[in-house]
């Protein structure tokens, strides 16, 4: 009788033990879960950054060439201003819009000085510029990518059991704001 | 894309746990041979065989460990820079990025092949080497494809795991080479107080065993090219998604397979190469000892995932 309790006991102890040791694992892996996507929205914000400490070099060596177009330098200068002080999401997101706008006139610019288009220093600037908006793409749709798998995580069985009781929260999608964005783009010659 | 990911870690997987138990059924054939031979005393051939696999352990991780330097002291491959070659330079760096890895060390051989691989412990160690072929032949988007498909080797830490089966199929290849040899110099020696009842059982047992560890280094060996297949596809699913484009893949594995061949490629390194760098036509039956998976098959899977069957 004795020996079969005490199986029994050692049985029950080894369940609990299993339990606790999955529950911890489940635990773990959302929180790593979580910071990945952290992580990869920060990465989002250095290739922004990298492209914030472009732009000043960017339109000192278009100056050299096209002083007279005020306009189009100005834009640029005081959208790369407005991203820079920008509080909070959206407002970044309207002015990183701005930036985009103001470099593609930037570069339609340069179609009329074929000395700044010729200018080594211009075109290697105009290629690292390329790959950054190439990376923010690509940063954003890791960061995509890692919001997926963390919101499935807590959203599934047993993540969701976890996610209520540590309040884990489902995080947001980067996403286009303005519908204008999602228009097909005309191409006009 | 998802599911194909899914699919073919789990076949991963299960090819692993049937090698396992592969191992663990020679295991038990050397125990029952040794059992058999020296009774208890079989102290010095099971010494000598750990003596070996030991080595063969301590070999095996060091190539792993360095296994980046090692490739390209071997292949003599030349570093890409940004200025040289910002086109390839700015494709890697993005990526990398969206495959969530550090960006690898990139590399080119000179040579006419089209073909690329990738190797390094891990993430952190990447390297990837290009042809001059390849960079050459290929538009954007299946440089992309390629690039994609030679992360996700590293992301998905294919060396570590080739690593893993060497050692294990010659883990397989050392224990059967014992067991045979002494077959071959004392064999017949029965012990006389050891015995066991029914002779005629034994003996077929005896000659199943010997089958078993003559071909138990083709065996490991058809399952190591089946794990290496398997990681290859792997790759493509994993790529495309990092891509998001599987077609491109699919495009420059079209023009690869006509001219894969690299000549500084070797039996040791052939399962690293995105396409057998041995060139030539393969007949049907030998597929299965084929490291890549028919191109025309990784083809149709890239070009399905494209049409959104299966997604």
């Amino acid at each position: 009788m004795l020996p079969g309790l005490i199986v029994t006991i050692i049985v029950i102890i080894g369940i609990i033990v299993v339990l606790l040791l999955i529950s911890i694992g489940i635990y773990n892996s959302m929180v790593s879960l979580r910071n990945k996507v952290d992580n990869s929205w920060s990465q989002i914000d250095v290739q922004l950054r990298k492209r914030y400490d472009l732009i000043p070099n960017l339109v000192e060596t278009v100056k050299g060439y096209a002083e007279h177009e005020r306009e189009t330098l100005e834009a640029v200068i005081s959208a790369r201003k407005m991203g820079i002080d920008a509080g909070n999401i959206k407002d970044q997101a309207k002015a990183e819009n701005m930036i985009t706008g103001a470099l593609k006139s930037l570069f339609a610019l340069s179609e009329n000085y074929p000395n700044l288009k010729a200018d080594q220093h211009f075109s290697r600037l105009m290629e690292q510029l390329s790959g950054i908006e190439s990376n923010i793409a690509y940063a954003r749709q890791f960061y995509n990518d890692m919001v997926m798998r963390f919101n499935t995580r807590i959203q599934t069985f047993p993540g969701n059991i976890f996610a209520k009781i540590y309040r884990f929260t489902d995080k947001d999608y980067f996403e286009i704001e303005e519908p204008e964005a999602r228009e097909p783009v005309k191409v006009e010659f | 894309m998802y599911e194909h990911i899914a699919k073919n870690k789990a076949k991963t997987a299960f090819i692993i746990a049937g090698f396992l138990a592969f191992i663990t059924i020679i295991g038990f054939a050397l125990g029952y041979y040794v059992d058999y031979r020296y009774g208890v005393s079989g102290g010095y051939s099971i010494l000598f065989m750990i003596f070996a696999l030991a080595i063969a352990v301590i070999m095996s991780f060091s190539s792993y460990y360095f296994s980046d330097k090692i490739v390209l002291a071997l292949t003599r491959s030349k570093p890409i820079s940004r200025e040289e070659n910002p086109r390839i330079y700015y494709m890697a760096e993005g990526l990398s990025i969206a495959a969530g890895i550090p960006m690898p060390r990139i590399y080119m051989i000179e040579d006419n092949g089209m073909n690329a691989f990738a190797t390094g412990r891990n993430p952190a160690n990447g390297v990837v080497v290009f042809t001059r072929g390849l960079l050459e032949n290929l538009n954007d988007e299946e440089l992309k494809g390629v690039i994609s498909h030679e992360l996700s080797h590293i992301k998905n830490y294919d060396i570590l795991l080739g690593t893993i089966i060497v050692v294990l199929v010659g883990m397989i290849s050392i224990i059967s080479n014992i067991i045979l040899r002494s077959f071959i110099f004392g064999g017949g020696r029965r012990r006389s107080s050891k015995s066991s009842g029914g002779g005629i059982i034994s003996i077929v047992f005896l000659a199943l065993g010997l089958l078993l560890l003559i071909l138990s280094p083709v065996i490991a060996t058809l399952i190591r090219m089946a794990i290496s297949r398997n990681r290859e596809f792997l790759a493509d699913s994993t790529g495309a998604l990092i891509s998001r484009y599987p077609a491109g893949l699919a495009s420059a594995l079209r023009k690869i397979s006509s001219n894969s061949q690299v000549s500084a490629a070797s039996n040791a390194t052939a399962h690293l190469f995105i396409e057998n760098p041995f060139g030539g036509k393969r007949a049907a039956f030998s597929n299965l000892f084929n490291t890549h998976p028919p191109t025309e098959e990784r083809i149709k899977r890239l070009e399905n995932m494209s049409l959104g069957v299966g997604i």
